[in-house]
């Protein structure tokens, strides 16, 4: 493979990195490469799931791109196609990074946040009220469903709850 | 018969919302004795508003929110990452259920919710956009 089609492919792996929910352009672009270069998709196709396991082996492991380099350097690579490989890592492993993060486990996630507040005006008990309530509805992902959870706050509880999450904010960006 | 009738003076008192002693005075019929008639007034004005606090306090609504507490935990590592330092909130909010359908045992839920820090600051975002609207309705 010449160096000018290992960048092309190279530029198509990061794309598909990047965007792990484009599958079919990906594939697409993978057909398209091995017919402008008159390679058999099968053998490109297994060559590629081999270097797709580079970088992710790299992410868990958090390897610079030196390491990245020096490790394609082991496996056979011509240094240059190594040192492209590598720049292409260190371009791009930010959104990489940020990516396997945001797949990372999390428990119960909060997807969606709708409120209403209005004022009871009465009720059987009471004539007249003229009370304000809020309405929270948190649609939560659990496990792979999601559940609606429904409640109601009076305005004290209102403010402390804002002030309770405001010290939650403070708190996580000091840890940042 | 007699505690039936009390019953109804005080959830007529209560329903109308009634504070001044004149207007409770005015419900009793014209020849009704004149220090029972105080006296009563004087017991009902005296818990006029504890009752109505507890009516209201146990009025229909959805399920209230009764406590909540909050830990942030850093994330240090996972099976996608060897390595990271990713803080995280984990929310849990106590939910009891009307009161009015469970009588003496309420019934009080805990839901566990965990908040990434984009997902709370949309959620402040909001919570801010509430308050402005609550002080906007409180102003009027």
């Amino acid at each position: 493979v010449s160096s000018q089609q290992f960048c092309a492919l190279t530029d198509v792996l990061f794309r598909f990195l990047t965007e792990p929910k484009e599958v079919e352009r990906f594939l697409a672009q993978l057909s398209d490469f091995a017919t402008m270069n008159k390679i058999s998709l099968g053998p490109l196709k297994s060559i590629v799931k081999s270097v797709l396991l580079v970088p992710s082996g790299a992410l868990k492991r958090n390897l610079s791109s030196e390491q990245v380099r020096a490790d394609f350097i082991a496996l056979g690579l011509s240094e240059e196609k190594a040192s492209y490989f590598a720049e292409q890592w260190k371009l791009n492993s930010p959104a990489l990074t940020r990516l396997a993060v945001s797949q990372t486990l999390m428990i119960n996630q909060l997807i969606d946040m709708e409120w209403k507040f209005g004022v009871t005006a009465g009720s059987s008990e009471l004539e007249k009220v003229g009370s304000i309530f809020l309405q929270l509805k948190l649609v939560i992902k659990k496990g792979g469903q999601m559940e609606n959870v429904y409640m109601e706050l009076t305005l004290p509880q209102f403010y402390s709850f804002l002030h309770e999450m405001e010290r939650v904010k403070t708190s996580l960006e000091s840890f940042s | 018969q007699l505690v039936s009738a009390l019953h109804n003076l005080t959830r007529h008192v209560v329903y109308r919302g009634l504070t001044k002693p004149e207007d409770i005075l005015a419900l009793f019929p014209e020849n009704f004795h004149q220090n029972l008639k105080n006296l009563l007034t004087k017991i009902i004005l005296e818990n006029v508003s504890a009752w109505r606090n507890e009516a209201q306090a146990s009025q229909i609504s959805l399920p209230r929110l009764v406590d909540m507490d909050w830990r942030v935990d850093i994330k240090t590592s996972s099976d996608n990452i060897s390595r990271m330092a990713v803080p995280t909130c984990l929310l849990q909010l106590k939910i009891q259920e009307d009161a009015a359908l469970c009588g003496n045992n309420p019934v009080v839920s805990a839901v566990t919710v965990e908040l990434s820090k984009e997902t709370l600051d949309t959620m402040l975002e909001g919570l801010g956009r509430i308050r402005d609207q609550l002080s906007a309705v409180a102003n009027k």
